[in-house]
């Protein structure tokens, strides 16, 4: 420890970290007066404080790079302030949305978890090692096992509850496994280690090991992300949850999944321009086909459900499926000639964000007009909702438009810009060719089907009578969460650009380096 | 403000602001007025059109598209919101507002009285806004925007009455069927902008395709699949199916839908990208053929039908055929020529087919709804307006000589035969359009005008729907039909065989022009074609008269001797749904099946799973029904798949 710079790197790391030590600070303030007294209302204000407390520190703590990236478990770059923000805006509307469900025996439980949640996607973001990596993940994964048991009252509930649990846990033991070759092979736990070492081992010729420790990671990541075959437990937890929490289980796990995917691959962060695992390491043909099976099977899937939630949950299979275009994008940046459009990391985040508007909205319409005598599981709880809640149908119109991707709204700006990505990647590849068209044509084609099942809840709620009498619900926090996420989506429909340049920060796109001919041929 | 783009955007908002209007009036006593703020905004923003097309013609074609505005910025992707006037949408916006205007004088009568008014009117207002952006964007990204909006409109306007599962059936039928041509569209359009440098102006997009041309099959694709969009939302063969039955909306949004918005839009999408198509010569055969094939089923179609807007309908499928067949002419012959001949059709049918529609919804309307025709008969003396006016229509839709459709129908054939003494390899596919288009228009004078006599000819028949109360509808209904009737009748003669102001015109539109720079087609001289004409007037007098013949007496419907197997196989519309519910709906239930019997298999592996450790050790609670064994199984599998996936790629 005598040289000044590791010390730095080392005493630096709670400035890094400020706004996730005031969440975690306030959770554990009220988890521990939560048994004194639990009131909704106050434990929902004091988290609501945190959460502005964590704001403010995010806002005001200077951070800089720390001068050794080999040497630091955290890093602040441009992708962790984007995530931070994600996380800790996403944490505030949860607070407003969860309020329908939370009730005197749970509150400090409920919100306290919720900010631990976020802590964690937040420390996703800037983790820049493997066991910062994972501790983050797990800091997320924790919380939500309480989260989905906490108000579990049938059997459905705890089934949910349970399933989630031990899938969860097996994908973190396929994860831990992973990571133990990335370890064994670099003999460093730090990323940046790893993606140089892994990067120059790639140059001279493919390592086999790395890469069966990157698909044991892509397989855990996958668990979160929804992708096919890791979907299964996706409609069973989304139907039995409770919607508040599924709310936020469809959002955080795929947010922080591609960002520690992408962080492992070395697509955030690093120079793009030389990555692990490029267009001809197999790898990203692997990604293809995992992004191409997600959006298919989910699209069809999701055709067949009557229950709206295991719509939903099919549905965000198949949203999964388009954002992993994002990372096969991004896998070809090395080959690209030219300063490509688009990098493919920053379309993914822009889709992040507007399918966290759109899904969070949603179920925050269902989890309001949800009530204990008469929830909203099937189709036919929602006919004619247009009539008897015209606000809440309007707001939810909105969200199954944008989940369309319907021009002037968020989803059109995020597939739009995945398209476009996949149709200006370079095509003169050898392992990929014209793969990245294709997928492009593939996800059009999902696209369109994906209209008919989305449609036709917008049909039912207004084309239809409502079966039995509608019931008022009261809790006004989740309306209000409902109506400012469907004005959110119109407004980054129609105005996009504080988004698109949030994440073009977040995630660069660099000039390519001419990597000549010679550079490759020399071996 | 009164340059042309501040003109235009004035027509732009009118409407807009008529939509609002009358949203919020649902929530004042003032719900009876709602449809005064359309009719007001789409009449002023017919005048501002029309100053509009007057300030372009006196500025010859250089009117420069709109500052853009910047939306947001990817890299090589601008994406830009720009709208620009020429001769084209300069046009277009005089019509639809004009007809969108008695459209709406109509349905304020019409649909006096309807617990949905000023919904009706609100979604109408936004219905033609979405149209009147459509024809000024210069910008795929404005382009589609408004794209998907009419498809959203006519979406909630056919499924107005939405009690009725027909109604919401058929609404969500046109939405589907349009997307599915959409999906085509929009690859399309991503294949047009890596063709054309990522620009999204479609003036700088069709500049930079011209001067680095690419290769012709890449140009034939995206031209076709840009079509795929318009075969979609225009209503051609394969996907013609969703028109007749978004007959279910109210007879006005029917009027609208299919003279002045939506159907037309497809047209206009050929016309405006009429530089591209002229460079793909097979992809213009393609468009010929369809229009060609969707011109001669539909009208086989209409012919034995029995319900009058049905009827009318499926004339609209064969027309807008004729307008995509003489489309398809642009390149072998000159551009600006083929696009005349098509976009005058679809300007002379805007009014005539506005006005049949209107007409056959004021026969409905003093029917009590009744819209079969063999239901009613000998309305000539009941609704002597109606009966003129609809009959105005109908000879101009049989093409009789002098009256507008003649002479939009004379400048396609024209086209056609034009199209088949050049060079080009499908000269013979052009003559067999010919001979397509003169069975077509013999085709349509017939089943025009057997509607015509079946409705008001004959013996006086009133369906007892109608009660005691059958009588001529009130003048906010008639004297729309008058004024349609008109320009019916005279649009034609005026604009175009004499003066040539419309070819004119349309021909300096810069798209137009620019179009004609790049192909080695002639020019077409305009003269007054004796042939076409002689042979035009023999179809349409011999299809009115073999309709007189048959019909003239009214009374019960039936077929021609001999020919009943024919008029079935025409009333069964050639089986065509059926044959997509077996060819298209059937394998999806089938595929769905699958998936079921997939999920069951699962499932019964599942419980196969699931009753092992039951077996052996009992210690599976019953919360644990085994599903998650199975999940952790398929997990496990997957890694075990991809593991030997990359393990096979590498060591290959």
């Amino acid at each position: 420890m005598t040289d000044p710079l590791l010390q730095q790197t080392f005493t630096g790391v709670f400035r890094l970290v400020a706004p996730e030590i005031a969440l975690v600070g306030t959770a554990c303030v009220v988890f521990l007066f939560g048994c004194l007294t639990n009131r909704r209302w106050l434990w929902f204000v004091v988290s609501l404080l945190g959460v502005i407390l964590a704001a403010v520190l995010a806002g005001t703590v200077k951070t800089e790079m720390p001068p050794l990236l080999t040497a630091s478990a955290i890093i602040p770059d441009g992708a962790a302030t984007f995530v931070r923000w994600v996380a800790l805006i996403t944490v505030a509307v949860l607070l407003f949305v969860s309020w329908a469900e939370v009730d005197r025996s749970n509150a400090s439980e409920y919100y306290g978890c919720l900010l631990v949640a976020a802590a964690g996607v937040s420390l996703v973001g800037r983790a820049n090692d493997l066991i910062t990596l994972f501790l983050a993940l797990e800091l997320l994964s924790i919380p939500t096992y309480i989260l989905l048991y906490l108000p579990a009252r049938t059997r459905l509930h705890q089934e949910a509850a349970a399933k989630y649990f031990l899938l969860s846990v097996l994908s973190s033991a396929v994860m831990l496994f992973g990571f133990s070759y990335l370890y064994g092979l670099t003999g460093s736990t730090n990323l940046t280690v790893i993606t140089d070492a892994l990067t120059k081992a790639h140059a001279e010729s493919l390592n086999p090991m790395a890469l069966v420790g990157a698909v044991l990671v892509l397989a855990a990541i996958g668990f979160r992300i929804t992708a096919v075959p890791f979907h299964f437990y996706a409609p069973d937890v989304y139907e039995g949850g409770p919607a508040g929490v599924v709310a936020q289980l469809a959002f955080f796990p795929k947010l922080a999944g591609f960002v520690a995917l992408a962080r492992i691959l070395g697509l955030l962060g690093g120079d793009v321009r030389s990555i692990p695992f490029d267009a001809n390491t197999q790898l990203p043909l692997l990604i293809w086909i995992l992004a191409a099976l997600t959006m298919c099977i989910g699209n069809v899937l999701a055709l067949l459900q009557d229950n709206v939630r295991r719509m939903l949950a099919y549905s965000s299979v198949a949203h999964g499926g388009y954002m992993l275009m994002g990372i096969v994008i991004a896998s070809s940046l090395p080959d690209a000639t030219g300063q490509p459009g688009i990098g493919g990391m920053d379309a993914l985040l822009v889709y992040l964000v507007a399918y966290g508007m759109m899904t969070i909205g949603a179920f925050a319409v269902i989890l309001f007009l949800s009530t204990p005598e008469r929830p909203v599981d099937s189709l036919d709880d929602l006919a004619g909702a247009g009539q008897s809640h015209p606000i809440s149908a309007g707001a939810m119109t909105v969200f199954l438009f944008s989940l369309i991707g319907l021009p002037l709204t968020a989803g059109f700006a995020g597939k739009l810009l995945l398209f476009v990505g996949a149709f200006s990647a370079p095509t003169n590849t050898n392992a990929m060719r014209n793969l990245y068209q294709v997928m492009a044509v593939i996800a059009a084609i999902n696209a369109a089907v994906g209209a008919y099942y989305y449609l036709r809840v917008v049909g039912v709620m207004y084309f239809r009578t409502p079966l039995r009498p509608a019931t008022r619900s009261r809790a006004v926090p989740t309306f209000l969460a409902a109506v400012a996420l469907a004005g959110a989506t119109l407004f980054f429909g129609i105005y996009p650009a504080p988004i698109v340049n949030a994440a073009r920060k977040a995630a660069p796109v660099p000039a390519p380096v001419q990597k000549t001919t010679a550079d490759r041929n020399t071996k | 403000m009164f340059e042309p783009i501040g003109l235009a955007l004035i027509v732009l908002l009118l409407p807009l602001s008529a939509c609002l209007l009358a949203a919020f009036s649902s929530l004042t006593p003032l719900k009876k007025l709602a449809h005064v703020p359309l009719i007001v905004a789409c009449g002023s923003a017919a005048v501002v059109a029309l100053l509009l097309l007057l300030k372009v013609l006196d500025s010859g074609a250089g009117v420069p598209p709109s500052k853009p505005i910047t939306w947001f910025a990817a890299g090589h992707l601008q994406a830009r919101f720009t709208i620009t006037v020429d001769a084209l949408s300069a046009i277009m916006l005089a019509m639809i507002t004009f007809v969108g205007t008695w459209i709406a004088v109509f349905a304020g009568g019409y649909m006096r009285g309807d617990k949905g008014f000023p919904r009706f009117f609100a979604v109408m207002g936004l219905f033609v806004f979405s149209m009147c952006g459509l024809v000024l964007a210069n910008n795929f990204f404005v382009l589609v925007a408004f794209w998907e909006g009419v498809g959203l409109c006519s979406y909630l306007l056919v499924g107005y009455y939405f009690e009725k599962p027909s109604a919401a059936a058929a609404a969500r039928k046109a939405f589907l069927y349009t997307r599915l041509g959409d999906t085509g569209f929009l690859l399309g359009i991503f294949l047009l902008w890596k063709l054309g440098g990522w620009h999204t102006d479609l003036n700088l997009l069709f500049d930079h395709i011209q001067r680095f041309q690419p290769d012709a099959w890449q140009l034939t694709l995206a031209c076709l699949l840009l079509f795929c969009g318009a075969v979609g939302k225009s209503a051609q063969f394969p996907l013609y199916v969703w028109l007749p039955d978004a007959m279910e909306g109210p007879t006005p949004v029917s009027a609208l839908i299919h003279a002045a918005t939506m159907v037309t839009a497809g047209v206009y999408l050929l016309a405006r990208c009429a530089p591209l198509f002229a460079m793909a010569p097979d992809a213009q055969i393609v468009v010929s053929w369809i229009g060609g094939i969707t011109a001669l089923l539909a009208a086989f179609i209409a012919l034995a039908q029995t319900d009058l807007k049905r009827i009318l309908a499926y004339s609209t499928v064969s027309q807008l055929g004729f307008m995509f067949m003489a489309l398809g002419t642009s390149g072998t012959i000159s551009p600006a020529f083929a696009v005349t001949a098509a976009m005058f059709h679809l300007f002379t049918h805007a009014f005539f087919k506005a006005l049949l529609f209107l007409a056959a919804g004021s026969v409905m309307h003093s029917m009590g709804g009744v819209i079969d025709v063999r239901q009613f008969g000998g309305l000539r003396k009941v609704m002597p307006t109606t009966h003129l006016t609809f009959l105005c229509g109908a000879l101009a839709l049989a093409g009789f000589p002098l009256l507008s459709g003649f002479w939009s129908k004379d400048l396609i054939l024209e086209s056609l035969l034009a199209a088949v003494d050049t060079e080009s390899h499908y000269t013979a596919g052009y003559f067999t359009l010919f001979l397509v288009a003169c069975v077509t228009a013999f085709l349509t004078a017939f089943y025009t005008f057997r509607a015509y006599f079946l409705t008001f000819w004959g013996p006086e028949k009133i369906p007892h729907e109608a009660g005691h109360h059958a009588h001529e509808s009130t003048r906010s209904m008639t004297i729309p039909l008058l004024i349609l009737a008109a320009g019916a009748l005279s649009v034609g003669i005026v604009l175009e065989p004499f003066t040539h102001w419309f070819s004119d015109f349309l021909g300096s539109a810069p798209s137009l022009m620019q179009a004609r720079g790049r192909t080695p087609a002639k020019d077409v001289a305009h003269h007054f074609n004796w042939i076409i004409a002689s042979v035009s007037v023999v179809l349409a007098l011999g299809g009115i008269g073999v309709a007189f013949a048959l019909y003239r007496n009214g009374g019960a419907e039936r077929a021609p001797a001999g020919m009943a197997k024919v008029f079935e196989l025409s009333r069964k519309k050639l089986y065509v749904d059926e044959i997509y519910g077996a060819a298209l709906v059937k394998p999806v239930e089938v595929l769905a099946f699958l998936a079921r019997v997939f999920d069951g298999f699962l499932d019964a592996l599942a419980r196969l799973i699931s009753t092992i450790p039951r077996f052996i050790g009992g210690w599976v609670r019953p919360i644990q029904n085994g599903l998650v064994q199975f999940y952790a199984l398929s997990m496990a599998l997957g890694v075990a798949v991809f593991l030997t996936f990359v393990v096979f790629r590498i060591t290959r």
